[in-house]
Formats: C-alpha cells, structure tokens, sequence
C-alpha cells in the first residue's frame, strides 16, 4: 500500500503542475495541433514536432513537452478520422484503422467507426498513462531481458503473422513480404558499413525512407487510383451520424478495445515497437480470435477498428516509458522528444523522476487530461474537422498530395524524397491493379533491416553459434510460437477455411 | 575580480551588440545567414548548433536560420554547404565524423575537405566515456587491460556502427594495449545500452552526454574518459592517460566551416564573433551541459586540429582493416 501511498501523492504533484492555466492551455495546443495534422493526410508528428522543436525555446520544458506529447497521442485520434471516412492513413499508425473502418464508412456505419474509433482511444490512453505512471520503471527492466537473439526471435514471430494477417492470397502476401524485406536491404551495411543496392547516390545510403515508402504505397496510389475511377468511390464526409455506440456494438468490442489496449501497451515499450506494430498486432490478434466473424475482416468489421484503434494509442503512451525511465527513444518521435528535453537541459533517464518531479508527474498528469481533451475534440466537434474533408476532390486531392510532399520533404529537407515518394505512388498503383496488398510489404520493410541487424548481432555475440536462438528462453518460446503459427496455417482444413474467408470479396 | 571580468565581458559584448548593426550592416551581413547542419533535429550536433545560431545571430545582428540536412552520416549536408555561394550567408557546422573520418574511410566522400571548404573556427570539443558492464568483474582502466588480455577473442565492444568515432575509439584502444576484442555495430549508442547492461556487451565508447545517465544511475560504470582533461561532468572519472593509458586521446570536434572562396574578411568576423560567444558565460554553460568543452581560436588553428585527426584517424582506420567498400 505503500508504494500505492507514494503513487498518490506523485500524482497529486502531477495534476498540480497539469491543472496551471498555461500547461492547460499549451496541452490543449498539442492536442489540437495533433489532431490537424492527424486528420490531414500526409503530415505525422515526426514532421510535426520537428518543425515546432525550435519554437519551444522559449517555452518552459514542462509546457513544452506536454504540448510536444500531445501533437503524438492527439494524431493517434485524428489519424483515425481521415482513415475511416477517405481511407488515406492521416498517420502512419492508423494504416490498419483503414481496412475495416473504411469499409464500415462504406456500409453506412462511419458513426459507429469513428465512435468506437474514439472509445478505444480513450480507454486506451487513459489505461497507458496509468500504467506509465504505475508501472514505468519496474516495467523498463522487462525491455532489458530482450537481447539480438530475442529481437529477432519476436521479429520472425511479427512476419509469421504479418502472413497469416494478410487477406487474399497467400502467395501475394508472401511475395509482398519478400519485396519488402528486399526494399530493406538498401542502404548502410550496419555491421560492415558497406553501401548495398545505393547505386552511388548518397541519399539511398540510408535507405529508402519509411514515410516516403509509406507515403507512396497507401497515400499517392490511392489518389491516383482514385482520379482514374472519376469519382466512382466515395468518401463519407456526409454520412456521419448515428455517433452513439449502441449497446450490441459496445459489448461486441470492449474485449478487443481491452486486448487491444493490453498489446499495444506491451509493444509500445519495447524498442523499435510503438504505434504502428502495435495496431498490426492488435488487428492480427482480433483476427485470429474471432472464428466466424459476421462481417469478416477487411470489409467492414468493428473489431478491427476498435483493437487496433486501442492498441495504437496505448502504444504511443507507453513508448514514453522507455524515454523517460531509461533515456532511450524506442522510436523516431521519440527520438525527437530526447532533442527536446535536452533542449531544455534536462537529460532524458532514470533521474527525470527525481530530479525533476515536477515534470514527471506533470507530463502524466497532462496526458490523461489530453485524452480527456481529444474526446471532446473529436466526437462532438467531428464535424469541424469533416468539414476539413468535404471540400472537392478537385481541391482536395492537390491539396492531399501537396501536404504529403510538403511532410515528406520536411523529414530530411530534400526533395530527393519526395521523388521516391512518387515512383512508390506509381509502383502502389501496379499492386492495386495485380490485387496485391500493400500492408505485408510495408511490415517487411520495416522488420527486415531490424531481423537481419539482430540476427546478425546475435551471431556475433554467440561467435557463430546458430543454437543461441533456442538456448534462450524467450527466444525459443517466441520460435516455437511462429513454428505453432505455421503448422496451424498449413493444416489442410484451416487452409482451405481461409480461402473461403478471404478469395471471394 | 571574477565578478569584474564577467561584468567587462557583458560590457562589451552589450556594447559590440549596440555598435553591430549600425557600424557594420552595410558590409556584412545584410540578411540573415543560413546555418546548415547535416545531422537531424535532435542530436548532438543540432542542439550545440542551435545554441550557436541563437548566439551568432545577436552578435551579428542578423538571424541564423538553422537547417537541417542529415543523411549519409552527414555527407549530403556537407556538400551542400560545400556547394554554397561562398558569400558567407552559407555557413556549415561540422563534425569530426563528417570531416576527418569520413573522408579517410569513404573515397567517395563528394567533397574534399582541404579544397571544397574554408574552416572558420573550432567551437567545441566533446569527450567519450568509456562505460563497462556492471557484469564484469573489473573496477579500473588497467583491470579491463588486464582481463581483455586474460580473455582474448571473448569480450565483446560496441558502437553507434561502423567508422563513427566511439567504434575508431575502441580501435585504438584494442590497439594501444594489443587485446583482441569484438566490434558490436548498433544503429546508436543507446540502443547498445541495454546489452551493455545485461553483459552480452563488456564496454563501450561513448559521448559524455548520453552515457551520463546511464552512469549516475549505476547501471553502468564509468572507468575514464578519452580527453586529456576531466571533464565536468564527471570530475571524479580520471582520463586514459591519467588511469595508465599515456596520450590517449579521442574527441569529437565541432567545427564551424564556410564553403572555399568565401572573403577573409567575413571568414574574420565569424571567427571574431563566435570566439566573443565562446567567452560568454551562458553559451559556456549551455555547451557544457552537452558535454561538450568550449574551444575557439584562429582558423589557421583549426585546420591544424582537422589536419592532425584525419592522419590519427587514417592509420586507425589502415591498421584495424576497416573498409566501406
């Protein structure tokens, strides 16, 4: 009960510093300021805070990082709005919102898309603030058990997955994986610092870019695609009502909202992981639990919004545990935080919750009030931020792909990008022709590099010993849950069960 | 008397403040300068860089924009820069990595540092750590020597990836006490840390700055730093050289350039300017908290320090076989 005692009056201190005027009104910034750029295609909180790094100097570093956490966790919301009414991922993370949500926005249900969307945000932030605040420094030490030969492990397990969660064809997602681990290999050899597939340009010596392939694949194909059919597909800017969740819906999510919640707070701490993967997960997991789904998954199913919807927000919560109890950015955004705090001459670790209690507990305090913030924000005033949404494709769609060069060019300032960005756009459009899903390539695209830098480093440490994968534990369990994952898919009665799910449309 | 110094530093820096732009702003600069730094937001070279920016541009009386330009390990920046109209509105801050190891390891670097490039002035120099697992069981410099010598081909070292100054550091330490040990790459220092922790990693080379919490919270030991000098940060970590290993030393430079062909007046006046920010005491205190010890002097002094690290860096790079290509 003690440490029960000391987490109280911890958060009292929090909530003290939250509830000033100012801190209220530079966490209502953030929060609104994410949600803009959640909702616009194009435009992530990389880019976002970024830009607004420099403005923060002459803020004090509590009311700095309370506004630069909220453009974070408040794009988590907005992101989910664009995805669900005009299929674009208005952030990355909400990539895996689009397949279903869309498809309920189709259905006449964007209400109820967008509310659960909201729901599971909520449930999820609040749920990750209190276990960053309960939890953060017992929870740090779980991220060092993890060593190469356990990151890859996981990692195998992530593309196992990755397989079973693509819909359609089995070869198609195969072969979208395999090119996507391929796109990985370009640029800097980490181990011996060899240039591979850069072709003597140097902006392909960091490899290709994620937003850029990101970007392409899902933002620029799908405008394209759209342009070609002359408006043949609609976007629901004008079918939002019904927003309260009715009861069936509510019962029928709350347990993928809870899982969701739980995955996406796991995945958020561990390098590396955060939003995205824990959206992928969560959606994976819902998949899997559901036997007969009455709407399947991709055409409209409300749990494939609600978990993953869940597990980003709860993802991008507690990927601040890492930061701030170990001073390691387990992502880009992250990673940006760290420039922030040292801006402010606070060094990101362990100490920050002693030596700087005040914004500690702060920033916790002021992300639960953010998440409060951000509900009001989206479901009430929905209509504000549709309004952004409804304005012709003649104006819309320029002003989409702009905003998304202006974001890509914004990550390195070079324009190089952007033309990689486009050839993704043309080379999207060619998967969406042969019905090739683009979400396998992009998970391969990221796993990739990360599986063969930690195989790679697992083998160094292990002196060339290829049994280290399954003399360790947590290793081996993660191995035996892909062979597991495997066998259960090439069992002839679930294959040919999953091609009756997933072949007709 | 410290008092009376610090007051006739502040005196003058108001007075030249004062004077700046009414006495010079018909010569230079007349708009404001573009600060490139090759690095992304965030690192240690964006923040020491807008530290500078903010300081340069009051003493100038113009605005310093920085932008920032990463990729490549901060080539593509630094050819930007390199490629600038020499007029003095395109200023570059650089590192030891961009402009001595880098050319040394990669003979396609896009520009040469002695033809493409006119150094300005020396601003900082920062010093690594070396940090130990608390695993292993060693507690000084001549311990570790010792045990890596008594392990061959067993311990394990990491760096933020190949050729970046903490894996040539830890190259020329496996070299100066002839033990063999095995180079870990990670994409960062950070992301070595928990190895590090967990023993898989026996040591490492890392900035002052970024080991420093690591170090105060006893998750790793911090057994010397490779400066000649304490630093501040960690007044009780002695040097290399003072814990057994004579003249070991390995630091990152941050060095102000401006593209070749740019006048020797301005070339003057920002060294002028930034060594007048160097002598101030927030700017000193700002670097510090970075790890990162002020240095400054004439231009002709800094290319003497870029000459004399690209050679020790040279045979570092031709003796431990490291190879990009």
């Amino acid at each position: 009960m003690d440490a029960f005692n000391i987490l109280i009056a911890n958060l009292g201190i929090g909530f003290g510093v939250a509830f000033t005027l100012q801190n209220l009104l530079y966490c209502f910034i953030g929060c609104l300021l994410g949600t803009l750029i959640g909702v616009l295609p194009g435009i992530g909180p990389i880019a976002t805070i970024a830009m607004l790094l420099p403005a923060t100097y002459a803020l004090p570093p509590v009311a700095a990082l309370i506004m630069l956490a909220g453009i974070y966790y408040g794009a988590q919301y907005g992101g989910s709005t664009t995805a669900i009414l005009v299929n674009l991922p208005g952030e990355s993370s909400s990539v895996v919102t689009m397949l279903d949500g869309y498809q309920m926005a189709r259905k006449g249900r964007a209400g109820a898309a967008l509310s659960v969307a909201a729901l599971g945000s909520f449930i999820a932030g609040c749920f990750g603030t209190l276990i960053l605040a309960a939890f953060a420094a017992p929870l740090a030490e779980l991220a060092f058990k993890f060593g190469p030969a356990e990151y890859f492990s996981l990692m195998v397990l992530g593309l196992i997955g990755a397989v079973v969660l693509a819909s359609g064809s089995l070869i198609k997602a195969i072969g979208m994986i395999i090119l996507g681990l391929l796109l990985g290999l370009v640029g800097t050899d980490v181990n011996t610092g060899v240039s591979r597939f850069a072709f003597g340009i140097p902006e392909l010596s960091d490899g290709i870019g994620f937003i850029s392939v990101a970007m392409g694949v899902f933002g620029f194909a799908e405008i394209i695609a759209n342009v070609d059919m002359k408006e043949a597909r609609e976007t629901f800017t004008n079918k939002v009502s019904g927003l309260l969740l009715s009861w069936a819906d509510f019962k029928n999510t709350i347990g993928a909202i809870i899982r969701g919640t739980g995955i996406g707070s796991l995945l958020g701490i561990l390098p590396g992981g955060g939003a995205l993967l824990a959206a992928f997960a969560a959606y994976t997991i819902e998949k899997k639990l559901e036997k007969n789904p009455p709407i399947p998954y991709g055409q409209g199913n409300i749990r494939g919004v609600a978990g993953p919807e869940a597990a980003n927000n709860a993802g991008a919560q507690t990927s601040f545990i890492p930061l701030l109890t170990l001073g390691i950015p387990p992502n880009a955004v992250m990673a940006l935080m760290v420039g922030a705090m040292t801006i402010h001459n606070i060094q990101p670790g362990p100490q920050v919750m002693t030596s700087n209690p005040q914004l500690f507990w702060g920033m916790i305090a002021s992300m639960w009030i953010g998440n409060l913030m951000l509900v009001i924000l989206n479901l009430p005033l929905i209509g504000m931020w549709v309004q952004l949404l409804k304005v012709p494709y003649r104006i819309l769609y320029p002003a989409i792909l702009m905003f998304c060069c202006i974001g890509v060019f914004s990550v390195n300032n070079n324009s190089f990008d952007v033309l990689i960005t486009v050839l993704f756009g043309v080379l999207g459009i060619v998967f969406l022709r042969f019905g090739c899903e683009a979400a396998p390539l992009l998970l391969g695209f990221i796993l990739g590099p990360m599986m063969e830098e930690n195989l790679r480093r697992a083998m160094l440490l292990s002196r060339g010993d290829p049994t280290v994968f399954l003399t360790r534990p947590l290793s081996a369990t993660m191995l035996a849950m892909a062979l597991a994952m495997v066998v259960i898919i090439s069992l002839p009665a679930i294959s040919k069960k999953r091609k009756e799910t997933f072949v007709e449309e | 008397m410290v008092s009376r110094r610090q007051f006739s530093l502040a005196a003058s820096a108001a007075a030249v403040a004062a004077l700046a732009p009414a006495a010079r702003a018909q010569i230079y600069p007349t708009k404001p300068l573009r600060l490139v730094i090759p690095f992304p937001p965030g690192g240690a070279t964006d923040i020491l860089g807008r530290v500078l920016a903010q300081k340069l541009g009051d003493l100038l009386g113009q605005q310093v924009v920085v932008e920032n330009r990463p990729g490549a390990g901060g080539a593509i920046g630094s050819e930007l820069a390199a490629k600038a109209p020499p007029d003095g509105y395109t200023i570059l801050l650089a590192t030891v990595s961009t402009h001595s190891i880098g050319p040394a390891l990669n003979p396609k670097t896009p520009y040469d540092v002695k033809r493409d490039f006119a150094p300005v002035i020396q601003m900082a120099d920062a010093t690594n750590v070396l940090v130990l697992s608390p695993t292993l069981p060693v507690n000084s410099l001549r311990e570790l020597i010792a045990y890596a010598r008594a392990n061959p081909g067993k311990l394990n070292f990491s760096s933020s990836g190949n050729g970046t100054i903490v894996h040539m550091t830890g190259e020329m330490f496996k070299m100066a006490t002839g033990t063999f040990v095995v180079h870990i790459p990670y994409k960062g220092t950070a992301l070595a840390i928990p190895d590090l922790v967990s023993g898989q990693i026996a040591f490492m080379f890392d900035n002052i700055s970024s080991a420093l919490p690591h170090i105060k919270s006893g998750k790793v030991k911090a057994l010397a730093i490779s400066a000649l000098k304490r630093s501040a940060l960690l007044p009780d970590v002695p040097t290399m050289d003072e814990a057994g290993m004579k003249g070991f030393e390995s630091n990152t430079y941050f060095g102000v350039f401006a593209p070749a062909g740019t006048p020797a007046a301005v070339v003057q006046r920002l060294n002028a300017e930034i060594n007048k920010a160097l002598q101030t005491q927030d700017f000193r205190e700002r670097l510090a908290v970075h790890g990162a010890e002020p240095v400054g002097g004439t231009p002709e002094q800094f290319a003497r320090v870029i000459e004399r690290e690209t050679v020790k860096y040279a045979a570092v790079i031709k003796r431990a076989g490291i190879k990009p290509e």
